[in-house]
């Protein structure tokens, strides 16, 4: 109601005084507001006015917002501008308010503040206030607020009556009506005439030529935003001083944030140094050491220091005894220890002799001397059994336990009366009676099994005859005729018969030539020569015989070429398998053995043997038996089976080597730089083999033979073949356009016209698009060469990157940047360090402080920053991630 | 006549000038840098520019520092035999080197008879210190070179045609009669590696622990011996061969073949890497330098012993007459290749790879040699040969530096443990044998692709340009009528589409028939079958 016109708009409205003092500060407003108010009239009348039409109060609604505010008048009553206030021609006196101005300092009692007086008086006193305000009659114009001079400034403070504060949003009416304008000139008027008005006028003339009107404020974003754009710019240049430095830890590889923490003490002598002795024993030590004679002593030349060590001989010599004693109590516990240790239970000794018998017999085997000196030992320990029979059981504690009766001993003792007989009994035994035996027991298994060892003649030349013996029972054999089968057809009979009758004079042959050159001599064949017989073995025979081929591989030999080596021979006997009995297969058949003088002849029967393998009786169950003369020693070997025997031939040639060796005939496959270009340039000179004792010598297979005799024809043009097959497989040739026979072909001139031409373009096109594809293989240009165009493993594409990592945009670059090996197996140990560092170095549990601003060249060159803990001093705070371009600064300004 | 230091480098060294050294450090890191600085003015991105700046400092740090090492730190040079005046360095016989050297090289020369055992093979360790032998009768043996001593020595009684050591001289494979056999150290058999068959020859690829062999059938197998995996098990298809030998840098396999082709395998793929016709006979013997990885040697039946690089395989770098049935690669780069009862030497003296004549070494007359094999941080070859094996002195073959991580002669057991796990850590898989495992870690070189939709579409488009342009013959008698050439053009169209349609069918049709496939085999276990939703059979 009436206190909000009473708002004033400035603080110094406070110094208002109560509604009984002289409004000084009034101006403005209340004079507008008075000029369309009536006369003022008592509370009673108005209330009564109010009684009787209440109406009039809405009537006056257009006269604007005060009218409103004072709502309750009766009447309208337009009150004209008092003349002094239109100023229009200068009647009266301007007043100047400076003049009312109460001084500073004063101070009204009732004074509390605004709201209290307005509590206080309601309505009446605000009442109160317009009369005074109608009553000062000094009143000063209105004056726009805009317009006001610095000095006029208290002038603004009035009591504002408007509703809204002043503002371009709410201008005054003055404003709004352009009317009322008071200028300084205006004021100025009433010092007309009086000292110092010329002066001022001037003054106030130049002032007003050269002032503008100051701008209207800026709408407020607009404020803000320079206000922000200037605060920017402000903090842009406080924050461009860190450049350089956050620059150097973006472009460092490595930031380090180990601080120099105090490590302590770094060595042994300054933590000795600073020893302080605590204890009562510390310091009684330390008391003795810094004593001041030894120190004196130390100091010197320390020749007092031995006087100092002096010991009374007492001493020394209760230090001497009470040592012996220690050392005598030591030994004996040592003594008495090994003693323990040595005792040993009985199994263990058995153990240990039976480990040791084995070694002995182990040794023995391998080493002939040993075997020699175990030989001697037995030898001599039976002679003294033999001598003394010590282990018949003569013995006092045999004799005993024989008393006794050998059933109510234990077993233990049992046992070893035992063991005293078989002892006995091995020692006592005839050494060649067990010879004997073992012969026998050969002779009734095997008829023809020879121990290897024995090269006596006399037992060569027996078995000799035993092969004769046996030879002419077989061929007596032969001569019956089987009755049944094929055999028995009479041509076969008669093939039989001639064969039995070559036999026969081979026999004979046979039987002269040993009978001349040999008889008790089974040498006399040759010197180095072998004889190979052959014979077929008994079947229970051939697994003995195969573990002997196992054994003695390095000098068993083919032994179907012993029969080959005639040719009719062995192709009869295995045309002739069926007939063969069982009797007849067990009893040997010794093939005549041929005394090649010639070698020629052998090494002949060595190729047909290898070509005739295969052509071999596929079954014969005969075992073959070969005894070889060898450089005077007999060994015999036996083979398994036919089959058995022809693969180890055909498997190891090797072993032929030697009969061929000695003809002195060399190889040509392997001698194949014995020629006259190698010569003559002196590259390679190889000798002919000459008389070296054995040198053994590969003879290649058949096959590698063949395969090398072929081997270099037209390599070239297959090798083209192939790489085209290849290149086909990949880019098929297009095939030939034809037409289907007899489609097109009605007319002769179709017949001309040949094949469409649509077709000839295809074919055209697609033998184009080979040849390019062609073209991009890596071996286009290369002729003898074929890479394999096979796509990639699997596997191995995960050994590539599938695309180029992030920053990179080159593939060259790329690649060379990884070109270098990083471990230290690659690079210098002082390098590997630097090479593999990581982007941020950091002890743990040292804190990241914030960084701190310092003066860095921005242009001065990154040295790479070594990484020594305690020098680095610099702890500033810039977590950089080089890699990834983020920086995560914290900023501390100090 | 002189022989300059045998592996100790003792000979009178020029004292070089300082610029000398200076080149030789740029050479030496040069190697180090391998393969020069990249361009980074190429690049346009300006913190990679600055990363790879900076690696690129290092990495020059890096060779710098290795240079320096490898001066100081490798002092020991190589000696040879270097003639005076007339003197020929192949006229110097063994025993007029023998009283110039030191008396623990002069030990390296000797003969070891086994006169019935039959042809030797041979086999060491990386690290020079053991040697297997291997008789053909059966006769295997591990001797210690240092010492001099037979560590152990057995018979098989059965055919030996190869022998290898396995990682370390605890294990060794021989390919016996019918299959190849893993022992130990003590010769205890390990194993029986009955899948291999009958092998001819075994190789052992150490980075990648694998066991190849080649059989009388020519099948390859590949075995890894930490395992016993079977990595891969291939017909060759080129019949049998008793030449193969390992590429120390890629680990590829090369068999040499009666054709006169060498072929290179993988264990990962079937079929040949890489198939070269190098000789018109057949492969007798093939070697690949153990440092120099590009540098081949063949000889072929024909007399021929050729030299190949193997980035240009268009023709071969030198070729030598003669024959050799065995050859090999020093650690220095000599080359001794071996036949009958003859060995020679070859030398590279001009560093052109233009190999010389060097050192020759005639056996006894009739001794045929098998193998002959350069011991590594030796100057000694070993030769196995028809009588047992002998040992010789060729200056200038063996690697006087060697380093104990690498190859350690005086490795102690605990030493050897340690490597041993070392090694197991860092198998190389099987994947990683290539022609070039440079490329390792590369970006993946492209496939061929089929093309893509919009190549398709845009194919298309040309076609139906082409079609669109053609222009109608004029003709008569109401064929050229405006409807009739409507109808000629759309068909004209129709006919250029067809075939795009065709094949877009087509692969229409591949992909529902690998889709139903997929759905076919996507299908739920039994038991929870017949909770699933039926379909609508209609």
């Amino acid at each position: 109601m009436a206190e909000t016109k009473r708002k004033t708009r400035d603080d110094g409205s406070r110094q208002r005084s109560s509604s009984k003092k002289p409004k000084t500060s009034k101006k403005g407003k209340s004079a507008d507001k008075a000029e369309r108010r009536g006369p003022r009239l008592p509370n009673a009348l108005r209330k009564e006015l109010d009684r009787l039409n209440p109406r009039t109060a809405d009537s006056d609604e257009e006269i604007g917002s005060d009218e409103e505010a004072l709502g309750q008048d009766l009447y309208e009553y337009e009150e004209g501008l008092p003349e002094e206030e239109s100023k229009k021609n200068r009647r009266f006196d301007p007043v100047d308010n400076l003049d009312y101005e109460l001084p500073e300092d004063f101070e009204d009692e009732n004074v509390s503040s605004d709201d209290d007086n307005e509590a206080r008086n309601g309505g009446e006193s605000e009442a109160d206030d317009e009369v005074k305000e109608e009553n000062d009659g000094r009143r000063i114009g209105e004056m726009p607020t805009q317009t006001v001079e610095g000095r006029r400034k208290k002038m603004n403070n009035v009591v504002v009556s408007e509703a809204y504060p002043e503002s371009e949003y709410n201008p005054t009416r003055d404003m709004l009506e352009g009317e009322g304008a008071l200028s300084i000139g205006d004021l100025l008027d009433p010092l007309q005439g009086k000292h110092g008005y010329s002066k001022l006028k001037k003054r106030v003339r130049i002032l007003d030529k050269k002032s503008t009107p100051i701008q209207a404020p800026l709408p407020k974003p607009v404020q803000q935003r320079l206000e922000r754009n200037a605060a920017y710019d402000k903090s842009k240049e406080e924050l461009r001083k860190w450049e350089p430095i956050v620059k150097r830890n973006r472009e460092a590889p490595t930031i380090y944030f180990d601080d120099d923490r105090d490590l302590g003490p770094s060595s042994v002598g300054t933590i000795a140094s600073e020893f302080e002795p605590r204890t009562e024993f510390e310091k009684k030590m330390a008391s003795l050491l810094y004593d001041d004679e030894v120190m004196d002593a130390h100091r010197k030349d320390g020749s007092r220091l031995l006087e100092l060590n002096k010991v009374s001989a007492e001493d020394e010599k209760d230090r001497q005894n009470r040592i012996a004693k220690m050392r005598s109590l030591l030994f004996r516990h040592e003594l008495k220890s090994k003693h323990i240790k040595n005792i040993k239970s009985k199994t263990y000794h058995r153990l240990l002799k039976k480990d040791k018998l084995k070694a002995n017999s182990l040794q023995s085997q391998m080493d002939p001397e040993a075997s020699k000196e175990l030989a001697m030992k037995q030898e001599y320990e039976r002679a003294k059994e033999r001598m003394t029979l010590r282990h018949k059981g003569s013995s006092k504690w045999a004799k005993r336990i024989k008393e006794r009766g050998l059933d109510v001993q234990d077993d233990g003792t049992r046992a070893a009366i035992a063991e005293q007989q078989h002892l006995h009994a091995q020692l006592t035994r005839k050494m060649n009676s067990m010879k004997d035996s073992d012969t026998s027991s050969n002779d009734t298994s095997d008829d023809d099994d020879v121990d290897v060892n024995s090269d006596d003649e006399d037992r060569a030349s027996k078995l000799l005859e035993k092969a004769k013996e046996k030879t002419l029972k077989l061929l007596n054999e032969d001569n019956e005729v089987p009755n049944s089968g094929v055999l028995s057809l009479p041509f076969m009979n008669e093939a039989a018969a001639e064969e039995a009758k070559l036999a026969l004079q081979e026999y004979e042959s046979w039987a002269n030539q040993l009978g001349d050159s040999g008889g008790g001599n089974p040498k006399v064949g040759r010197p180095s020569g072998r004889m190979v017989f052959n014979g077929k073995d008994a079947p229970e025979s051939s697994k003995k015989t195969k573990s002997d081929n196992k054994n003695r591989s390095d000098n068993y030999y083919g032994d179907s070429d012993s029969d080959s080596e005639d040719d009719l021979e062995p192709i009869s006997i295995s045309q002739h398998g069926k007939y063969r009995s069982n009797e007849l297969m067990k009893d040997a058949n010794i093939s005549p053995v041929l005394l090649h003088e010639d070698s020629e002849n052998h090494k002949d029967s060595f190729f047909k043997q290898n070509t005739d393998g295969s052509v071999q009786d596929p079954g014969p169950q005969a075992t073959h038996e070969v005894s070889i003369f060898a450089s005077g020693t007999w060994r015999k070997m036996k083979n398994g089976n036919d089959a058995n025997a022809n693969a180890n031939a055909k498997k190891s040639p090797a072993p032929l080597q030697s009969v061929e060796l000695d003809q002195s005939v060399q190889e040509p496959v392997k001698d194949l730089d014995v020629d006259s270009d190698a010569d003559s340039e002196g590259q390679m000179v190889d000798g002919v083999l000459s008389a070296v004792p054995e040198p053994s010598y590969e003879l290649p297979s058949q096959e590698e033979l063949i395969r090398q005799a072929f081997a270099a024809d037209n390599v070239e043009d297959e090798f083209k073949k192939t790489k085209e097959d290849i290149l086909n497989e990949e880019n098929p040739e297009p095939e030939k356009p034809v037409l289907l026979p007899g489609w097109g072909q009605w007319t002769n001139i179709q017949k001309k016209k040949g094949i469409p031409s649509y077709m000839q373009i295809e074919h055209d096109s697609a033998k184009k698009k080979r040849e390019e594809a062609l073209k991009q293989r890596k071996d286009a240009n290369l002729k003898h060469v074929i890479i394999s165009e096979k796509p990639p493993n699997k596997k191995s594409q995960n050994l590539f990157t599938q695309s180029l990592p992030y920053p990179f945009t080159s593939k060259e670059v790329f690649e060379q940047s990884i070109r270098m090996p990083l471990g230290p197996e690659f690079n210098p140990a002082s390098m590997v360090g630097a090479l593999n560092r990581p982007e941020v170095v950091k002890k743990s549990g040292v804190i990241i402080k914030p960084i701190e601003f310092e003066e860095v060249n921005a242009y001065e060159k990154l040295e790479g920053h070594k990484k020594s803990g305690q020098k680095h001093k610099k702890n500033r705070k810039s977590k950089s991630n080089s890699n990834s371009g983020k920086n995560m600064t914290k900023l501390k300004t100090k | 006549m002189g022989v300059k230091g045998v592996n100790q480098g003792h000979g009178a060294v020029v004292p070089p000038t300082e610029q000398k050294l200076s080149d030789e450090m740029d050479v030496t890191k040069k190697k180090y840098l391998r393969g020069g600085e990249a361009n980074l003015e190429v690049l346009k991105d300006k913190k990679l520019k600055g990363q790879l700046a900076v690696r690129e400092a290092l990495h020059l740090k890096t060779a710098q520092a290795a240079a320096n090492a490898e001066k100081y730190l490798l002092p020991s040079e190589e000696g040879y035999l270097e003639p005076e005046g007339l003197e020929k360095t192949w006229r110097i016989k063994q025993d007029s080197i023998a009283p110039a050297v030191d008396i623990l090289s002069a030990r390296n020369q000797y003969d070891i008879v086994v006169p019935d055992l039959g042809p030797y093979r041979l086999d060491f360790t990386p690290s020079g210190r053991y040697m297997m032998v291997g008789g053909h009768k059966g006769h295997l043996a591990i001797v210690d070179m240092k010492q001099m001593s037979l560590i152990k020595e057995f018979q098989v009684r059965e055919t030996v045609r190869d022998v290898v050591f396995l990682h370390d001289e605890t294990m060794f494979a021989a390919a016996q009669k019918k299959y190849p056999y893993i022992y130990n150290r003590d010769g205890t058999e390990l194993h029986c590696l009955k899948e291999h068959g009958a092998a001819l020859r075994l190789r052992y690829l150490e980075q990648h622990r694998l066991l190849a062999s080649i059989n009388e059938y020519g099948q390859l197998h590949y075995q890894d011996v930490t395992d016993g995996r079977m990595i891969g098990s291939y017909r060759t298809g080129f019949g049998r061969t008793d030449v193969m030998q390992v590429n120390r840098h890629n680990a590829l396999l090369a068999l040499g073949h009666s054709g006169g082709k060498v072929t290179m395998w993988s264990p990962t793929s079937s079929s040949a890497v890489i198939e070269m016709l190098c000789h018109k006979g057949p492969i007798s013997a093939i070697a690949f330098h153990p440092t120099n990885r590009d540098l081949m040697a063949t000889s072929g039946k024909e007399k021929k012993v050729k030299l190949w690089d193997m980035r240009n395989l268009k023709g071969p770098l030198q070729t030598l007459p003669g024959q050799a049935e065995t050859l090999d690669f020093s650690q220095k780069g000599l080359l001794a290749r071996g036949t009958g009862s003859f060995l020679q030497v070859l030398r590279d003296s001009s560093g052109t790879q233009k190999y010389e004549k060097y050192m020759t070494h005639p056996l006894v007359k009739g001794y045929q040699i098998e193998k002959v094999l350069f011991r590594p941080y030796e100057d000694v070859l070993c030769i196995g040969h028809s009588m047992g094996w002998s040992s010789i002195l060729i200056p200038g073959s063996g690697n006087p530096n060697f380093d104990t991580w690498v190859a350690n002669p005086f490795e102690t057991p605990k030493q050897r443990r340690e490597r041993e796990v070392h090694s197991l850590l860092d198998k190389l898989p099987p994947e990683t044998i290539m022609f070039d495992p440079t490329k390792i870690g590369t970006v993946k070189p492209p496939r061929k692709e089929k093309p893509t939709k919009e190549e398709k579409e845009a194919e298309l488009e040309a076609a139906l340009e082409v079609a669109k342009d053609i222009v109608p013959k004029k003709k008569t008698k109401g064929r050229s009528k405006p409807s009739k050439m409507k109808k000629k053009k759309q068909e004209i169209i129709a006919n250029a589409k067809r075939p795009f349609l065709e094949q877009q069918m087509k692969e229409d049709e591949q992909m529902a028939r690998k889709k139903q496939k997929g759905m076919e085999q996507v299908e739920l276990p039994t038991s929870l079958q017949r909770f699933a939703r039926k379909k609508v059979t209609i």
